[in-house]
């Protein structure tokens, strides 16, 4: 299965850093899915729940408050 | 000469002292290598943000962001960042020099500044100076968490961003190897490109177990950029902002730690040093009273004959 890289981070520490499937964020205009291969793409994020749907193991959630994502080469980072 | 007991007394309470410096040695040593991995993990932090930034503007000297702009009205911020506890040498007063030459530099009068002090020593030495404290906090912990440390900032940018300020400057300790602390102040408001590739640059030390993980930040993409660029750095420049602080900050903290176990060895040393003259001075008036003790017998003996 087709996956990417996904790492959230805030500055002390990092929240999420692995390949995922599939990751939901809530978006500036609404909220929004990423797929891999994602085109290159930066957006900022308004507050509401991050759900990361890892390569192997449970769908993980992450508050998040006004974080900045960007995706590049099917990797994404998110600092939050 | 000074009696036996007298002598084993003194032997006897240096070789605690020496014990207790020894174990915080230990511990600051322990807790030196935390703060230093624990600065050098936020390095993929500041370089993503510095990479977005960098694909958004190109470069942030061209931007019209109140972070960006260049006053000549307000307050001089200074963010003066300090131990809460002695004993770590000269640490501490090396930070106050350094802001104390600054403000005479730059000839500033106390009611242009406004300090926001990081850690105890700081926050003393600014009231005794009648200094204006906008903010500050002490006893920080080595693990503090963002949300605590994202008071500080927000405050420090939202200051610069009202006009109040019209730069902020940081006063902290760089943490160059374990053996080398240096004190130093940097300007890090108004934000500009060099400033911003500076804050990269400097997180790992120039020596040491992490020299080696310094390295080139990557070239420019092109992106879709959603909602619109203003947006994007408007959330981007205040995290920079916060990640060139937050790393000072435990970049004095590995400062301190590590200044703290110099001046314990050298405790533990001397602690070891002064109980063996002084065990040699005990050897010596023991020997002595020995003497004399025969000498008496023996004279009591001539007498006697």
């Amino acid at each position: 299965m087709a996956t990417f890289h996904l790492t959230i981070s805030s500055v002390g520490q990092t929240h999420f850093d692995g390949e995922a499937r599939s990751a939901t964020f809530p978006g500036a205009d609404g909220e929004f899915t990423i797929l891999p291969k994602h085109e290159p793409f930066i957006s900022t994020l308004s507050s509401g729940t991050i759900i990361v749907r890892p390569e192997n193991g449970e769908t993980q959630e992450f508050s998040n408050d006004n974080g900045v994502l960007e995706c590049s080469s099917n990797k994404v980072v998110v600092l939050l | 000469m000074a009696n036996l007991k007298s002598i084993k007394s003194k032997i006897l309470s240096y070789k605690k002292t020496g014990t207790v410096t020894h174990a915080m040695e230990a511990v600051s040593a322990v807790k030196m290598r935390k703060s230093q991995e624990r600065a050098l993990s936020m390095r993929p932090y500041a370089r993503a943000a510095l990479r977005m930034l960098g694909s958004v503007s190109g470069s942030i000297d061209a931007l019209r962001h109140p972070l960006t702009q260049e006053r000549t009205a307000g307050k001089v911020g200074i963010i003066i960042i300090t131990s809460d506890k002695g004993l770590a040498g000269s640490l501490n007063s090396a930070v106050m020099r350094k802001t104390e030459q600054f403000i005479l530099e730059a000839n500033l009068s106390s009611n242009e500044l406004a300090f926001f002090c990081l850690g105890k020593r700081g926050y003393e030495f600014a009231l005794r100076r009648g200094f204006e404290v906008m903010h500050q906090h002490t006893n920080i912990s080595d693990g503090i968490d963002e949300i605590e440390f994202h008071k500080i900032t927000d405050k420090v940018i939202e200051l610069q961003m009202s006009g109040a300020l019209r730069e902020v400057r940081v006063a902290y300790t760089d943490f160059r190897s374990t053996f080398e602390q240096q004190a130093a102040m940097h300007k890090i408001l108004p934000l500009s490109q060099k400033i911003m590739e500076y804050i990269v640059k400097e997180i790992p030390p120039d020596r040491g177990k992490y020299a080696e993980m310094a390295e080139e930040i990557n070239g420019v993409q092109s992106y879709t950029i959603e909602p619109e660029p203003e947006a994007v750095l408007a959330a981007l420049l205040p995290k920079l902002v916060n990640v060139a602080i937050f790393h000072k900050l435990l970049e004095s903290k590995a400062s301190e730690h590590s200044a703290r176990m110099v001046a314990m060895k050298n405790a533990t040393d001397k602690a070891r040093e002064m109980t063996q003259s002084l065990t040699r001075t005990f050897n010596k008036v023991r020997q002595a009273a020995i003497t004399r003790e025969v000498s008496e017998i023996t004279s009591g003996i001539e007498a006697m004959r």
